[in-house]
Order: C-alpha cells, then structure tokens, then sequence
C-alpha cells in the first residue's frame, strides 16, 4: 500500500562491456554525433545504416534485448501519436486510401515512418550510451570536465555538478523518509487513497510538510558537516576519480564518430545523385 | 588576532591540544533575541586524551564542539587549536583539517555518492593529489574495517556502519583531534561498541585526541577527563571518579552517573556510610568497594535491614488484547524473510516489550500491528472489548477501526508534527475519526497533560519548540486518539537520561490508565525495569517470551541470543560469589542494593550462630 522501495535512480543496468568502460565524455559526444546523424538521414538506406549502427551497440553493450526494448516502452505512445500525425496530414504523394476528409498517400506513410524510426533510434541511443551503461555520478562528473571551459566566463560549473552529486545522493535517503513520514501519519489517520479529493490532499500536506521540514534540517547540517571537512568550492581542489582518455577510448571515439560522418556523405551523395 | 605569547611557544607537546578560555557565544533568536549559549567556558585537553563533554540537551556542549572546529567563532574569549587561535584567518583551514569532526546523524553528513567517493571528499578538498587520495582512502576504510564495502552507496548501509564511515572519512584527513557530537546516541548498543572500539583504537595507536560529547554515562565512564556543562558553564569537572561522586549535583544538572556507581551509593546510604570517590573509578572498584561496606553491616545492630522484596508484584493480567499467529513476511520474494512464523499473545494492561538488535525484525512487526503492512501469511487479531468484535488486519478490512484501537508512534516521532501550532498537531488524530469539537478539545488537554506539558505550549508553533517537548507533542498525538494499545518504538531514543526517565514515565503512568502498551527497545536495563514480558526477535523470529526475570537470570540464554543482561544483573551476579543466597534478577539500584544488604546481614547472623565450615569467599581484599 504504503511502500515506496528500491527506486533506482535512472536505469544503469551493472556491467562490465566496452560501452560500460568507454569515458562517459566520450558516450556523450558521441551521442550528440549520432543525433546529428540520425536528423540529416534523408533516405530510407540512410536510416537503415543508422539503425545498423545502433544494433552494433547493443551488441557491445552487452545488455540483454529486453532490457534495452523496456528503455523504449514509454514513449510507444508518442511514437504512434506522431505517426498518425503525420499520416493523416500529409496532403502530398499518391493517395492510397481515401474515405471523408481522410486522404493516407504513401509519401504520408513514409514520412510518418522514418519519423517514428527517427525518434526510436534517438532513445535507443540515447539509452545505449548514456542511461543503461553510465552511472549518474559519471554523468555529473563528465558534465563537469566538459563544461569546465565554461569556469572562465563565470559559468558555476563545479557547483552544479556538486548540486547534481548531493541531489544523487539523498534521492534513497528522502524517499526513505517519506515512507517514514506517510506511515506515521496513516497511523494517525491520515488517509492517501481513500475520500474525497480534500482529504486526499489533506492527507498529502500532512507528509510534504515534515519532509520539508526535514530536508531543509538535512541541507544545513549537511553544509556545516561539509565545511568541517574543508569544502571551500572548486577551487584548487582534487579528485579521487580523475577521467582520462586511454587508447580504447581514442579507438572507439575516432571510429564512430568517422562513421557517422561517413554514413551522412553518403546519404548526402545517394539523394544528389 | 593571533596571542602572541601563546603561538611562538616552543615545546608543541607541552602545550595542550585544546584550550578554550572563557568562551562567550550567543545565538541570534528572530523573537526572543540574542540567546546566550556559552556564558565564559574555560576547558583544557592535553594531547592523547579521552575527554567527555557531557551536559544535558541544550547546555551548549555542541555549541562548544563547533568552536573549536571554527564553525562558530567566540564572541569574547578565545580558543587555541594546536596553538592555533581559531580566530586567525591565516590558521582557520588547518584548523578544521587537524580536527575531524562526527556528527549525530549519520544520514546527514555523507556527502559522496558511494562509500569511497565520501572518505575521498575531505582530501579532495584539501587539494591532496590523486594518487594520495586513493592511497588515504584505501587506509582509513581499513582501519575501520570496511574496505569490503567501498564501492556501496550509502543508503545501502547501517547506521552503525555510517558513522564508523563517517570517521573513515575524518581519518582521511589526517587529523590529530577527533571530536565526537553526540556521534552514538542515534545507534543501537552493538554498533556502538564497534563504534567506541574504533575510537579507543585511535587514541591507543594513534595517540589521537579525543573530545566526546555525549549524555550517556556509560561513555563517559571511558574518558581521562570529563567536563560537564549546563546553561553554557561549565557546572563541574574532573576525572570520572570525582564526577560521578557527586550523585545528586550531576542528577540536578539532567545527568545521571553509571548504574554501579549508583548501586554503590544506594548501598552506602542504606548502611550510613561514606564513599570513597576512588571506589567509582570502573565497576571491578564498586564492586570491591560495596563488597567492604557489606562487610560492615554485621559490626553495626542500627543498620535497618530492609524486608524481603514481594517476588514479584508484576500481576500477570489475563485478557488477550492482541494475537498474532504464525506471522510471516519478506520484503522481497526471493530473499531471506524479515518475519517468519511469529506467534504472540498480548495481554491487556501489561507492558510488553519487544527486544533484539537491528535487523532483528522489530520495526517491520510492529508496522504489522496497525494494519500499515497486512500479513502475507498468518494472522493479527485484537479484542478491544471482552466478548466485543473482533479486528483483523488482513487484506481488505478496514484497518481505520484498528488505527483507533492500536496506536503507533515511530521512532524520532518529531519528524510527524506538521501543523501550524501544537493544539492542531495533536487534535489531528481525533479529527480524522470524526469526533465532536468539545471532545476533541478535552482530549488535547487530556494528552498534553499526561506527557507533562503545560497548556500555554498549545498556541505555539511545534517548530519552535525544544526537541524534547517536540517529542512529547508528538507523544500526544497519538495519545489523543485514546487508543487501547499503544506501540511505542523506542520512545526514549536520543534523549539525555532526565528526558528518558520521563518519557518512560509516561508510558508507566498511561499503563496505570489500563492501557495496553507495546514497548520496543534495545536497551536492556530500561526493558528489564518496565515491562512485564519481553519477545525477543532475533533474525525475524520470535526467539523467547518470558518476565524478565526468567530471561535475565538465564545466562545461557542470553549468550545465545547475544543479548546483554541489565548493568544490576551483572553487578548482583558478580557479587553472589560471596553472598549466594542473592537473587540477581532486581532491575533498580534501589531494590538491589536493599538484597544485597538482606544477603549480608543474613549471612553475618549465620556466622555469628554457628562457625560454618568454609567460608564464602574471602571479602576483605
């Protein structure tokens, strides 16, 4: 009824493959390339190669289908909203099927399709590379030395990389105590799923109240345990985890990234000639 | 700003690591004002010392701690680190990195997101380069024995292995002074031996120095020095033995001293005798001193001899108020079950506590009681009434009736309190059943009442009041639902030893109501001296269901279930050794110290009528 448990945060799935090993600043480059690739393919080949490209990823992430296929399930029904969108606005091309003020040409069905594939192959790679085989720390972390260049012109890089860490950190320690809270109140006669809406909402100020309460209490015994321990910003300061760029990752960013400007000269040249 | 004098001494080790002089500090209050939390404090701690800082909830002693840390700066007066005035600018970060500072909570001082991220925050910020990092990381997780864990994320811990992190992550920095803030008061007894054991290893091979604040007089029998505040003075000080010497100053101050202190001057009060301070050194000199003193009660025919204690007027009531049968549960299908097969029967108007360690399963059988968690297996009955209805709390029945019968309040209760002032905090309960508004009103009064709070309180917002009203608010609350049992888990938790005394007191005093109470505990002597039954869980399941006393004369017993038995116990067992005839299983200084007196004079009159054949044990050493 009451238990909320063993949320994880995001979806890293544990392993140990190539894409798990890869230097998360390369993942994300790599996946901002592959957008890049995914929106200038124009032709069906194109799309197809693409799609090749993320089915060799998988392969190399090592992480079972169906994991990866779960990763997609929420937004199915976007997919089929845009492609009924599309379907069912496209005026152009042969009609195929005409009923009322209904007109489905092919171009329409075509359009519609490379437009679900399109958005199919965004979250696939986007899970791939990022979500399923990197930690939300690393991502923070790999924010942080990306954006790093942004320090000069006063961009507080390093604090929000620090906000994100902490918020990563107390998102199993604040959904604990809403448990807490919610059951000592339901022990009072708070009520969450039953009456009417006032009560319901009544029932919700009696939890979110406490548990404001107590992460403000939480944020400000935490900042004197931090500055106990010297925190004084980014400045000058080291790290235990330091990322930095081995051989592989060299490999694997040159090559993919060659692929993906390739797979675009080519569809470029396949729709001019 | 920097004393002159005092920074270009010479000879570090001559001068003391701590020195604080006539310390001053007040707190800015938006309503009331500057609020004085130290008014002149003066302490000293030489290097390699234990020190305690004991002073009840509020005397300042945290205050304290933060100055010497320069987290709070001295508004007069002054205080030197190492030499260093935490005044100076220059000195301020090497200050704060030669003091390592634990806190009372554990959740709220882990930053990192894993273990080994958080160890590596201190030296990050120092700028220690990375190599070193990893070098310093690796070192303190193993000196506090946790290198095993270091890639956990700190939700997956225990409370007890959050602080021992906590320290990992101090060591880290390699200081000299280890300040300790209340640091244990938020675990249970066996976590906090591991605990006290890293400490004490710190100070013997690291000649660490240690400045432990606490409110637990069994730590501060631990320490070389203590000093005790109250209202931001320092109220006494010196080494444990003088402190505690003076019984009734230190109850007067919040305080308590250690149960075998106690016991002996319970002993030599009853026989007029004077104690010396340095029999309260450690129990093995209280013992040997209460030994001497029973000694002399066959010399003196004016000693009252007190009459044989009544066995034991605990009736044993006879109605089942709450049955639980072959309970079963797992949180998780495949893993080891939290409960499995308890059966229980509660009786109406006894105080019935529930014992075991942390993981033992007490918390998830007592979310069972009220209907928050239904049973996945077996069943929970409670009979409100003789020959009433019957409640049940399996799935699909109405557990609203239940929550009015059984009433549950949470460890740290303080977190509930929600509303905008006391009076609608505790009429909450009692709205939600639908009571008429004079009813309610008489029940607020009521319950504010039992938990000894004044009505004036009833206008004020609950956040602005101290942590122990906030408690007993919340105590309240649930009290105004006038529920037939009442659970309280671990209600005394956190508290300095007057605040403990009290909160117990209440449940006695709501027990007198004829009221059914469920007491969860881990610590012995406080479930030895009130409840009636104990259910000991162990590994989720019900191990024993005795009275005290069948539980804590059965040494086996409790070597098996790893429980320890109440300080009395083990004094009076010890003590049997020369006086046989003592029944060990008292639970108050008060009523132990009148057997042991009936034991000595028994026996004396018996050696003076006939000469027995061996004696009991040489007494005289």
């Amino acid at each position: 009824m009451l238990m909320i448990k063993d949320i994880s945060i995001g979806r890293y799935y544990q392993g140990d493959s190539i894409l798990h090993r890869l230097d998360p600043r390369v993942k994300i480059i790599l996946c901002f390339f592959y957008m890049v690739t995914v929106f200038m393919m124009t032709t069906v080949p194109g799309l197809l190669a693409t799609f090749a490209v993320v089915v060799f990823l998988c392969i190399l992430s090592a992480i079972p289908v169906d994991t990866i296929l779960k990763s997609v399930r929420p937004i199915v029904f976007l997919l089929l909203f845009i492609m009924l969108l599309n379907v069912l606005t496209t005026r152009t091309g042969h009609p195929l099927f005409t009923w009322w003020i209904v007109k489905i040409t092919d171009e329409g069905v075509l359009r519609a399709g490379l437009m679900a594939l399109r958005l199919f192959l965004l979250i696939l790679s986007t899970s791939i590379l990022l979500t399923l085989t990197t930690t939300p720390l690393l991502m923070a972390d790999s924010l942080e030395s990306l954006f790093g260049p942004l320090k000069k012109i006063r961009v507080p890089v390093h604090e929000m990389a620090m906000m994100m860490s902490i918020a990563l950190r107390f998102i199993p320690t604040l959904v604990e105590e809403t448990d807490k809270i919610m059951k000592a109140q339901a022990s009072r006669g708070a009520e969450y799923d039953t009456g009417n809406v006032f009560m319901r909402a009544r029932g919700y100020v009696s939890v979110l109240v406490p548990l404001f309460v107590s992460a403000f209490k939480r944020a400000e015994e935490l900042a004197i345990a931090m500055d106990a321990r010297c925190y004084r910003g980014g400045e000058g300061r080291t790290k235990l985890h330091v990322l930095h760029m081995n051989a592989k990752d060299y490999f694997w960013f040159s090559f993919l990234s060659c692929l993906c400007f390739a797979l675009i000269f080519i569809d470029l040249f396949v729709k001019i000639s | 700003m920097i004393d002159e004098s005092v920074s270009q001494q010479p000879e570090v080790s001559e001068l003391p690591v701590i020195l604080a002089d006539n310390v001053r500090f007040s707190y800015m209050h938006p309503e009331t004002g500057a609020v004085e939390a130290l008014s002149g404090v003066s302490l000293m701690m030489q290097r390699g010392k234990h020190v305690a800082l004991l002073g009840r909830n509020g005397s300042g002693k945290s205050t304290m701690a933060k100055m010497i840390n320069v987290l709070e700066l001295p508004q007069s007066g002054q205080v030197l680190v190492l030499g260093m005035n935490t005044l100076s600018e220059h000195d301020f970060w090497e200050i704060r990195r030669s003091c390592g500072m634990v806190f009372q909570n554990p959740d709220n001082q882990i930053v990192g997101t894993t273990v080994e991220e958080d160890v590596a925050f201190g030296p990050e910020n120092l700028g220690v380069p990375t190599a070193e990092i990893r070098k310093r990381v690796d070192e303190s997780l193993s000196y506090v024995g946790m290198m095993s864990l270091a890639k956990r994320q700190p939700s997956q811990l225990s409370g007890g292995q959050k602080q021992k992190l906590a320290i990992a992550g101090v060591l880290a920095m390699a200081p000299q002074i280890l300040l300790l803030d209340e640091s244990t008061s938020m675990l249970d007894p066996l976590s906090r031996d591991d605990f006290l054991a890293v400490v004490d290893r710190l100070i013997k091979d690291r000649k660490m120095s240690v400045l432990h604040i606490t409110h637990d007089m069994s730590e501060a029998c631990l320490a070389d020095y203590i000093y005790v505040l109250d209202k931001g003075k320092v109220a006494m000080e010196g080494i444990p033995s003088r402190v505690f010497s003076q019984v009734k100053e230190l109850r007067g101050l919040g305080l308590d001293v250690p149960v075998f202190a106690d016991l002996a001057f319970e002993v030599a009060s009853r026989l007029g005798l004077v104690i010396e301070q340095e029999t309260l050194e450690s129990r093995g000199t209280a013992l040997a001193g209460i030994r001497n003193m029973l000694d002399k009660v066959h010399l003196d025919a004016g000693i009252h001899i007190p009459a044989a204690a009544v066995p034991d007027e605990r009736i044993t009531p006879q109605r089942t108020i709450l049955e639980v049968s072959h309970l079963h549960h797992s949180y998780d299908k495949k893993g080891e079950p939290s409960l499995s097969d308890i059966s229980f029967s509660v009786k109406e108007g006894e105080i019935f506590a529930v014992i075991g360690h942390s993981g033992s399963g007490k918390t998830t059988l007592i979310t069972h009681l009220n209907g928050l968690l239904r049973p996945q297996e077996g069943e929970i009955r409670v009979f409100p009434h003789e020959g009433g209805d019957v409640l049940n709390t399996k799935k699909n029945s109405d557990v609203r009736q239940i929550r009015r019968v059984v009433g549950l309040l949470f460890q740290y209760p303080e977190y509930q309190l929600f509303e905008e002032t006391v009076e609608k905090d505790i009429a909450f309960g009692p709205t939600k059943m639908g009571l008429p508004a004079d009813e309610i009103k008489r029940r607020v009064r009521e319950s504010l009442a039992l938990v000894g709070l004044d009505e004036s309180i009833l206008q004020r917002s609950p956040f602005e009041l101290s942590g122990g009203q906030k408690r007993r608010v919340a105590f309240a609350g649930v009290l105004s639902m006038d529920p037939d049992i009442l659970v309280l888990d671990e209600p005394a938790a956190g508290l300095d030893p007057t605040g403990r005394r009290e909160i117990l007191g209440y449940a006695e005093k709501i027990k007198k109501l004829g009221k059914t109470i469920i007491l969860v505990s881990h610590n012995m002597d406080e479930a030895a001296r009130y409840a009636d039954r104990i259910l000991v869980l162990k590994n989720g399941m019900a191990r024993a269901l005795l009275t005290p006393a069948e539980l804590f004369s059965n040494p086996e017993m409790l070597r098996d279930l790893e429980l320890c038995a109440p300080e009395t116990v083990i004094c009076l067992n010890d003590l049997k050794a020369d006086y046989p005839e003592i029944n060990p299983c008292i639970f108050s200084p008060g009523d132990a110290a009148d057997e042991l007196i009936r034991a000595a004079h028994g026996i004396h009159t018996a050696n003076a009528q006939e000469v027995p054949e061996s004696l009991p044990g040489d007494a005289h050493d």
